[in-house]
């Protein structure tokens, strides 16, 4: 038996897994102040459900996969540590210079951001490695013994080093790191090779001040998780996921925090590449994750889980660049909260302002007055007031309609049915630019792509974002309401782990590329024997023509640089996969290695698994039906079926609403649906 | 006028869906141009047109590109080709003709529809790392004239035909352009962003209709027309001036150039107009104007002072006269003088003589003077890579602030320069030592440069680098020395610009302020940047703030007290009461 947890903002998911492979889904409310307890919680309701007292199932499992927000948000609230930084002489201001860059260029609002680790708290010593890897200035050791004393005045709780070049050289940084172990026993600290071994300085210092920043309060976190899973009768083996849409044990992640720093919505897309295979052998897809204030967006593109490096925690440029590889998730400040107004001059405007859930949108009589995006798929009709979340809510729908009569509809001078129509058409507008902008950057070409919809309102507009991308099927899996602990049982232990390494095809150093190859691939087979699983390693290049700003990723099937021909079948590799991103090549161009990277991949699970979702059945009549407003046909009676309800393999016209407890799937007249077997809803145009 | 034939929620949609044809556009661009300038800075700009010139949408592109230029560049490609086809194409870098300066070489595209009907206008600007100058820069301050300049210019010269290149052109380009496969990459970017602009706003317009989408844009304009006057109506009325005063450079007087702006507000029109005719005549240099960069420049000077979601596009701009003069130096170039600068220098001043004065208005309003450019440290570095052998050409943004105080916020400190806005992207020290032989040995803001004032400007960078393995040529056009950044209603100055060549023996030498220098392997150049003027008066920034600057050390317990009148305590904390006691007026 296994589990995964996904400790969410409102809610704890479980999914389950028995030992027949089939897989249960389970919710519990999160404990800001205490996420254990909420994982408990959630715990005892699968043991219930069950039958069994916790301890009795938790003595059945062998593994625990847990994906948390708690180093994300301990960086957002300001919880972290406080740090030192250590960088080369003459580069204190690393972290405030950053990368340049601004959006609204006539927005003068927002003041240039404060470093991660402030000035007073970020030291130089002496020393200068060269890009080549030569030493120019050797590091004065009396200098950073002194650098060290000041540190020790500073009162500091962890300490990162980030010197030019360590990742071509990590000479200085290692003897650095020595001099910290030395001085400080039981200090944490994180050198900037070792944690994220990029080019790039400004990346590295970031990504290895915010590793060290999160130590403390990671490992006591996981520490405390791991005792109290003990002490409820847990033996198994405790699994945090990575940002890299993979998992790895709890000591992994202590030991560096940062891989965890997206831990939950990199997931999304692990359950996504599973349904999309399964639901029309889908190669690429677009995943949609909804929440009550956002809406977060990842691609699969060629079968595998899209990545950035370019991970923002907070706004794009305001906030703090992670420079860390992750799952590429992008959020859109979209959602059920977002309010709707009219300017001045008529134009409508949905968002960036959200009622959130306090006070909410109208309809949920706390207190909010202006519209949202809620309200309207209330006036719509896509919302049954009597049955949210399966009727443990009643909405206000008279509310819900005043309001947008008197904010939307009045002065827009439409009817109130088009004033909320305009409402979710807006909403759906800014959800479809984000997924464009996102599929021209992975690659992906939508017409090819499946949509895939999962969380509580993914079903309220995913019909109409499907077609005006121009998706041939939106899919929305049955685990949908839990799609991240969904994919977190499907997660494989992974690492990553890379390299610095320069060369260009004009003159290439063959020697030294496999030797970096060489080290990498021990580095993974020293993974796999820890991770005590049988497992795999895939290298990627990072690569780009010649005077190119920007590498792209490679995938090399076999990562050799020193044969015959090597280098030309290097070359076909890169320039595919520029094709296929950029469409276009440039033969007459040089090709630069900047890195390597080696992903080791070892399966979580023994043999293979549908992940069937287990289901109570209900009862099979369709609800009756509701007025619901289509724009093009007005008002139209429109069936309700209950999702657990529906025949499988059978094609209904829509419209149609589908129920669950967790949410409502909007189906227009133009589209049509069916249930597959495995329980996913799939709906495609209808043929003219 | 139109009938209004939209509502505003399908004009909000239409407006997104526009805004991302352009961003499709300008992603081509960004991920596949091949130049540092491209790539590393975002040196670039996209925008869609109505067949006419009005600009429809630039998104987010750099101000002093896109907010007039383009129009005038559409116009002046019309009137040279009045019979243009699909799958045409022009290559446009005239400042004589509308192009901001002859480095922003531009691809603009006719867009059809399926009858053969001219529709909309494409446009795709990008600064070059090299556009055959007489010298190795993008930015030639000391030109006498345009031959003296030596750029290659195109004045709206057709460059495709059924969308392939004529090659006559891009053979004249490759024997005159500095790094050709360089220049050569970076055409293919850009002519690819309009094409993927002409695939994206034809498939928008089989989706919506041509027609409804040419009445799209003339609703948007009245739309951004309504709320360029609401915005004006905010401001109070009245006639004002401001002035900047450029720094002398070769071929302008010992005394500098002051630039003078006279405004006239009239929020009861909803109308401002910045007259610029009371200025010198062109001068025997590259800093002259271009009307692209004259008109622009007043603009950034205005919207820097207004709602910043107001739309900027043909509507909005129908409320700002801009009143040029033929031969003036910030007005309407004549040929032959030379426009080689025109995006930064003169340009810059406008537009802080503009946002400056609005700032006298009332408190609230306009914003202080961003730092002037460009130093060192933004120049163009050129030689032979002792590790290639092959010659290498490209301007590098090693490091610049300039950041201006808002009456709201603290500066944002990278801007660059007020054309620019921050958009621009700062190379990283590794990245600009492995695509350049040179090293960083330091690279930091400066303490006690910021522009103090009840809201700050940016601090000065300093940057200190060299030549690695053989010699390097260095240009740039470093104004701000002598007139470093103002503050506005009693807020300071910010740092001004300054540059050094540290020899092999350590000694130090000034360097000129505009220059093209040879630096040897060991040498190196000592770059400071400007800062940017405060807002407001420091007495009245929050103690607790400039405290948090002073434990940063950003600023010194000297200049907290006698600037800011704020006094700390030895453990850090705030002094009240000396601080009161500083703080009250003198009797």
């Amino acid at each position: 038996m296994r589990f995964a947890t996904d400790t969410g903002g409102t809610f704890t998911d479980l999914v389950v897994e028995d030992d027949d492979g089939t897989i249960t889904l389970h919710k519990a409310p999160t404990t800001p102040s205490d996420p254990v307890a909420g994982v408990l919680d959630a715990l005892r309701v699968a043991a219930d459900a069950r039958g069994l007292t916790l301890a009795g199932m938790l003595a059945r499992g062998d593994s625990f996969i847990h994906g948390t927000t708690h180093a994300i948000n301990a960086i957002i609230q300001g919880r972290t540590a406080r740090t030192a930084l250590i960088v080369t002489t003459g580069h204190r201001d690393m972290l405030l210079f950053r990368e340049g860059g601004r959006t609204e260029p006539f927005n003068h609002a927002h003041a240039y951001p404060q470093p991660y680790v402030p000035r007073a708290l970020t030291f130089e010593v002496p020393e200068r490695i060269m890009a080549g890897g030569h030493v120019v200035t050797a590091l004065d050791e009396a200098a950073t013994a002194q650098v060290l004393d000041a540190i020790a005045r500073a009162d500091v709780e962890a300490i990162a080093v980030a010197l030019l070049w360590s990742t071509v050289n990590p000479v200085h940084e290692n003897r650095i790191g020595e001099m910290i172990a030395a001085r400080f026993p039981d200090m944490p600290y994180s050198l900037s090779h070792s944690v994220n071994p990029t080019l790039r300085e400004f990346r590295r210092a970031s990504s290895a001040a915010i590793d060290a920043s999160l130590k403390p309060l990671m490992g006591a976190y996981l520490g405390s998780l791991e005792a109290r899973l003990a002490d409820a009768g847990f033996a198994g083996r405790v699994m945090v996921l990575t940002s890299a849409g993979g998992m790895v044990d709890a000591r992994e992640v202590a030991a560096q925090p940062i891989s965890a720093i997206n831990s939950g919505p990199s997931m999304a897309p692990v359950a996504g590449r599973h349904y999309a295979r399964r639901e029309g052998g889908f190669d690429s897809a677009i995943i949609a994750d909804t929440g009550g204030t956002t809406y977060d967006i990842s691609i699969i593109a060629d079968g595998r889980v899209a990545m950035t490096r370019d991970l923002w925690i907070g706004e794009p440029y305001r906030g703090h660049l992670a420079g860390y590889p992750s799952v590429e998730v992008k959020s859109v400040g979209a959602g059920g909260g977002s309010i709707a107004r009219v300017d001045a001059s008529g134009l409508l405007h949905v968002g960036p302002q959200s009622a959130g859930a306090m006070p909410g949108p109208v309809c949920y009589q706390r207190g909010g007055t202006l519209p949202t995006v809620t309200d309207a798929c209330v006036v719509l009709g896509y919302l049954d007031p009597d049955f949210f979340l399966g009727g443990k809510m009643k909405l206000d729908a008279l509310g819900a309609r005043r309001a947008i009569e008197a904010h939307i509809a009045a002065p827009l001078g439409v009817s109130l049915e088009e004033a909320a129509w305009s409402i979710v058409d807006l909403a759906t507008e800014a959800m479809v630019q984000a997924i464009q902008d996102l599929v021209v950057n992975q690659g992906i070409d939508p017409a090819r792509a499946v949509l895939i919809g999962g969380g509580g309102a993914a079903g309220l507009n995913s019909t109409f974002i499907a077609r005006r991308l121009g998706c041939p099927r939106l899919l929305i899996p049955e685990t949908g309401a839990a799609m991240s602990a969904a994919g977190a049982m499907m997660s494989d232990i992974t690492a990553e782990f890379a390299a610095t390494v320069y060369s260009n095809t004009a003159r290439f150093d063959s020697d030294a590329v496999s030797a970096s190859v060489a080290g990498l691939a021990a580095r993974a087979e020293d993974f796999i024997a820890r991770s005590g699983r049988p497992g795999g390693t895939q290298f990627i290049a990072e690569a780009r023509y010649e005077g190119q700003a920007w590498e792209i990723d490679v995938p090399l099937p076999k990562a050799d640089f020193s044969s015959p021909g090597a280098i030309a079948e290097f070359r076909a590799r890169f320039e595919a996969e520029h094709l296929r991103l950029f469409t276009i090549v440039d033969p007459a161009s040089e090709i630069e290695l900047i890195g390597l990277r080696a992903r080791v991949q070892c399966s979580a699970r023994d043999g293979e698994s549908d992940f069937k979702l287990m289901m109570e059945q209900t009862d099979a009549s369709p609800r009756g039906s509701r007025s619901v407003y289509f724009a093009g046909a007005g008002r139209v009676e429109t069936p309700v079926w209950r999702l657990d309800a529906l025949a499988p393999d059978r094609m209904f016209d829509g419209p149609a609403l589908i129920e669950s407890d967790f949410t409502t799937i909007v189906v227009d007249p133009a589209a049509r649906f069916w249930r597959s077997a495995p329980g996913a809803i799939l709906i495609e145009e209808r043929p003219l | 006028m139109t009938s209004a034939s939209f509502n505003g929620a399908q004009m909000a949609v239409l407006r997104s869906r526009l805004d991302g044809v352009v961003r499709a556009m300008s992603n081509t661009l960004l991920r596949t141009g091949r130049s540092g300038v491209l790539n590393r800075a975002r040196d670039f700009s996209c925008c869609i047109l109505t067949q006419g010139g009005d600009l429809v949408t630039a998104a987010d592109s750099l101000p002093i590109h896109v907010l007039s230029g383009p129009d005038l560049m559409v116009k002046s490609v019309m009137d040279f080709h009045p019979d243009q086809r699909p799958g045409d194409a022009f290559l446009h870098n005239s400042p004589y003709h509308g192009c901001s300066h002859p480095a922003d070489l531009s691809v603009i595209a006719p867009v059809f529809d399926g009858s053969g009907r001219h529709r909309f206008t494409l446009l795709a600007k990008a600064h070059q790392a090299d556009i055959g100058n007489s010298q190795p820069t993008t930015y030639m301050g000391e030109a006498t004239d345009v031959y003296n300049e030596g750029a290659l210019i195109f004045p709206a010269v057709q460059v495709q035909r059924g969308w392939q290149d004529i090659d006559d052109i891009i053979r004249m380009c490759k024997v005159r352009i500095r790094v050709p496969q360089q220049w050569h990459g970076d055409y293919l970017s850009t002519v690819g962003a309009v094409r993927v602009g002409e695939r994206n706003l034809t498939a928008l317009a089989e989706d919506i209709g041509w027609d409804r989408l040419e009445d799209f844009a003339a609703q948007w304009f009245d739309y951004s027309e309504a709320r360029m006057a609401e915005a004006i109506a905010a401001l109070p009325a009245g006639k004002v001036s401001g002035s900047s005063t450029h720094d002398p450079f070769p071929g302008l007087p010992a005394e500098g150039v002051r630039i003078t702006s006279h405004i006239t507000v009239d929020p009861d029109q909803g109308r401002v107009t910045v007259d610029l005719a009371d200025n010198p005549d062109c001068m025997p240099c590259g800093m002259n104007l271009s009307e692209a960069c004259a008109r622009t420049a007043a603009m950034i000077g205005v919207f820097n002072s207004i709602d910043y979601q107001v739309p900027k596009n043909a509507g909005s701009f129908r409320r700002i006269d801009v009143l040029l003069r033929e031969g003036c130096i910030a007005g309407i170039p004549v040929h032959p003088f030379s426009c080689s600068a025109a995006t930064t220098n003169i340009a810059d001043r406008v537009a802080n003589s503009v946002q400056t004065a609005l700032a006298g208005l009332q408190d609230g309003i306009g914003m202080a003077e961003v730092g002037a450019v460009i130093a060192p440290s933004a120049g163009v570095v050129s030689g032979i890579d002792p590790r290639s052998g092959k010659a290498f050409v490209n301007q590098v943004f090693l490091g610049m602030s300039g950041g201006a105080a808002s009456p709201g916020a603290d500066a944002w400190w990278t801007v660059g320069h007020v054309g620019n806005a921050g958009l621009c992207c700062i190379d990283g020290v590794e990245h600009a030592e492995i695509i350049q032989p040179i090293i960083i040995h330091r690279r930091a803001f400066v303490p006690d440069s910021e522009g103090a004032g009840r809201t700050n400007g940016a601090p000065s960078t300093v940057i200190e680098f060299g030549p690695v393995g053989g010699a390097i040529d260095i240009g740039y056009l470093s104004d701000g020395h002598v007139n470093a950044p103002v503050g506005v209603r009693g807020g300071g100055a910010g740092g001004g610009a300054d540059q050094h060549i540290i020899h092999l023996d350590g000694s130090s030498e000034r360097l000129a302020a505009c220059a093209q220098v040879h630096v040897e392997d060991g040498e190196r150049i000592l770059a400071v940047s400007c800062g940017g003027g405060g807002y407001g008066s420091p007495f009245e920034r929050a103690p607790e703030t400039v405290l948090r600057d002073m434990a940063e050390g950003l600023i010194s317990a000297e200049r907290a007290r006698t600037v800011y009148g704020v006094a700390a305590r030895p453990d850090g904390s705030l002094d009240s009461e000396t601080t009161r006691q500083l703080r009250e007026p003198a009797a």
